[in-house]
């Protein structure tokens, strides 16, 4: 599969759009919510659209694209979570850490296999086309998830996608589903497998492009849209009881985005941020250490090359063979450049949280005011 | 619900081994369906071979301690061929999905089976017997059989039932049963609620499907929605004061509630409250973008002078900024 899909590498329309399957979103929902807070992932399946140009298919058609890059997400399924045994003892870590790194284990990759080869024979489409993972107020971004995705992009298929459904925001009011794909300078300097400042610079990379985020739209089949309008057809009031309320609410709009809940949304947020600058600023630290040494390295290396240099001299004036110059290569060490990596991605973890933050005073202070006028206004007329 | 039948459901039929008398209950069964489970199986019934009249596949979910209530969460296909005379299904691969499903989700059970019509027939008992049989199915707990009708065009029902043996003879055992309807209920998760609110917006779409909004765009349509309902109350209550609308004792009463519950303070508290919490959101949005400024400077700062010197001075800024934050919260 891996060398079917570089054949079409070159002809690629880069991919502009996720559209998603109702099933889809209920599925990773339920999945995110039942192990909330632990970090969850599971496998996306998508289709091969009939509408689509046909030279970007291979030949047997294992890209589902439509042809304005719009990639279809139809099915997913969920990794097998790890064994609740050992996961009760040393509690979130390690757990945390499996369940995160598991797209990409041996375990996993069997279970993958297994579940496409039985959802194909019921007519699926069964075409990997990502990988999906729960988070928590946008904090997932980490060398998991951009190992994961790079594994994806790289030895699978070029065109997958990360799907990130953000738990607590979603519980907010507004559906929290994002699409992300990791960079192409991102994927070449990960392919390189450092992270150095030199890297940085020749790919011309900030953490600004480590991912690139697509538009997500969610589709309902007709059978779908048909079984949702007879769902919100209010429900009949039961003639004998003129008191009994409707059992069943209507499903839009539920009303959860008019919360006043301030504290705990932004609270959360700062603890979340203060440890990231934590981070940051340990990387700092590392990274200001590396440079101490490198100028202690410098200077040491300079002042052998000066003695080297007088000594050479004075050979030359005995003229006595002179020595090498070179020496120092083996002679000294300099101290290797901390990846940068994990800079990067706090850096773009701070940004994402920072955004959040705003986007939730938006929001809310629109609220508040409303609360405000409208309260006193009550008042007023009691 | 569409469906608005009612039941009487005296006693649930035992099954016809005998069992152990602590498990034998013959209370009613409650049946709460999920709204994934539904989707997945209208996904199913799309993707149907052409010649296949229904398709059927497995339901998946938990079941309470007594066994007296039933959840349907999760559901999968499963392959089958149905001709005049014979049903063929696939028990291999029943038994494979079943296996990988309860190993990404062990806290489910199998709870029965659904077919995409709403006909019963001989196939549908000797299934219903293989679902619900001691070993591979769910004995001593009944099997659940879901019907969903998906005719094109029309209203889709959903139906529930249990099953109980009926003696003919012997002989004939493992392809008749008796089935019971039992009430069914359908539930969203609180979880997917902002899902479902989402998938159900696009319904009146011509084409199906919707963005992915933001919080603040959510807010903006629960607005609107609110208001019409204001509205839609005024307008009534308006016509019931000049008499043109008859007046009904349940609403006035529900309005008195409502209104009942509207929080008495002071507008000086009100005011008060306002103040101090604006002021915080406001401060924490301002740090937030501070901090976003500083990253972005420290980042630049780091790759234009590489090698040479450290980047001390966005380091010292940071420093400073998680300084201030560190109080911020503390101060909240």
């Amino acid at each position: 599969m891996a060398d079917k899909s570089k054949i079409v590498l070159p002809a690629f329309v880069p991919l502009k759009s996720v559209q998603v399957d109702a099933l889809v979103v209920l599925k990773i929902c339920k999945h995110a919510s039942s192990a909330h807070p632990q970090v969850i992932t599971g496998q996306l399946l998508g289709m091969a659209s009939p509408i689509s140009s046909s030279r970007l298919f291979n030949s047997d058609g294992i890209l589902g694209m439509d042809v304005d890059g719009e990639l279809q997400v139809t099915n997913s399924f969920p990794f097998p979570s790890t064994d609740p045994s050992t996961s009760s003892n040393d509690l979130d870590n390690n757990s945390a850490s499996t369940a995160a790194s598991a797209p990409r284990s041996k375990a996993s990759a069997w279970y993958q296999t297994e579940m496409v080869r039985c959802l194909r024979e019921m007519n699926v489409d069964a075409n990997s086309v990502g990988w999906y993972q729960s988070a928590n107020l946008g904090n997932f971004l980490s060398t998991n998830f951009v190992d994961n995705q790079y594994f994806y992009q790289n030895a699978l298929n070029e065109r997958t996608i990360a799907l990130v459904h953000d738990t607590a925001r979603s519980a907010q009011g507004a559906l929290s589903l994002r699409a992300f794909r990791l960079a192409p300078q991102f994927m070449a300097a990960q392919k390189e497998g450092k992270f150095t400042s030199e890297s940085l610079a020749k790919h011309n990379l900030t953490y600004k492009d480590i991912l690139i985020e697509l538009p997500v739209s969610i589709r309902n089949s007709h059978l779908l849209t048909t079984f949702l309008h007879q769902l919100d057809t209010p429900p009949t009031p039961d003639p004998l009881n003129p008191f009994s309320q409707p059992s069943s609410t209507p499903l839009f709009p539920n009303f959860d985005s008019l919360d006043l809940s301030i504290d705990p949304f932004l609270e959360k947020n700062c603890d979340l941020l203060l440890d990231s600058i934590e981070t940051h600023y340990t990387e700092l630290n590392n990274s200001q250490y590396y440079h101490r040494q490198l100028a202690r390295e410098q200077t040491k290396i300079a002042a052998w090359l000066t003695k080297r240099k007088q000594e050479n001299a004075l050979r030359a004036a005995a003229k006595q063979p002179l020595l090498p110059e070179n020496e120092w290569n083996r002679l000294f060490k300099p101290p290797v450049e901390p990846s940068r990596l994990e800079t990067l991605l706090n850096s773009r973890q701070i940004e994402q949280y920072a955004k959040q933050v705003d986007g939730f005073t938006a929001s809310v202070t629109a609220k508040m005011f409303a609360v405000n006028g409208g309260l006193s206004k009550t008042q007023e007329q009691l | 619900m569409a469906d608005k039948d009612s039941y009487i459901h005296l006693a649930r039929p035992l099954p016809v081994v005998s069992v152990p008398p602590a498990q034998a209950t013959t209370s009613p069964l409650s049946v709460v369906i999920s709204a994934q489970a539904l989707f997945s199986i209208l996904d199913h019934s799309l993707r149907r071979n052409t010649d296949q009249e229904r398709v059927i596949g497995t339901l998946l979910g938990v079941r309470s301690e007594d066994g007296a209530e039933v959840e349907i969460r999760n559901c999968f296909a499963v392959g089958h061929n149905e001709s005049q005379e014979q049903v063929e299904v696939d028990m291999d691969y029943h038994k494979t999905m079943l296996g990988l499903h309860l190993k990404a989700n062990p806290k489910e059970v199998l709870i029965g089976w659904y077919a995409t019509s709403p006909e019963l027939n001989t196939f549908s008992a000797l299934i219903q017997n293989f679902y619900a049989s001691n070993g591979d199915g769910t004995f001593p707990h009944p099997a659940v059989h879901l019907t969903m009708s998906t005719v094109p065009g029309q209203d889709i029902a959903i139906r529930t039932y249990i099953s109980s043996a009926v003696g003919v003879h012997p002989d004939r055992l493992a392809d008749s049963c008796l089935f019971v309807p039992i009430p069914y209920e359908i539930k969203y998760a609180d979880a997917e609620r902002s899902g479902l609110e989402l998938i159900s917006s696009a319904k009146n779409n011509e084409n199906r499907s919707t963005e992915v909004t933001t919080d603040i765009h959510a807010l903006e349509k629960a607005l609107e929605e609110v208001l019409e309902m204001l509205d839609r109350v005024s307008e009534y209550v308006a016509g019931v004061v000049a008499g043109n609308t008859q007046a009904s004792v349940a609403i006035g009463k529900f309005l008195m509630n409502t209104l009942s519950l509207a929080p008495k303070v002071s507008p000086a508290d009100v005011e008060r409250m306002f103040n101090t919490h604006i002021q915080d959101v406001l401060l924490v949005a301002y740090l937030a973008n501070t901090i976003r400024t500083q990253i972005d400077l420290s980042n630049r700062l780091a790759s234009a002078n590489f090698g040479t010197t450290a980047p001390t001075p966005a380091a010292a800024a940071t420093n400073t900024t998680a300084a201030s934050a560190t109080t911020a919260s503390g101060g909240k």
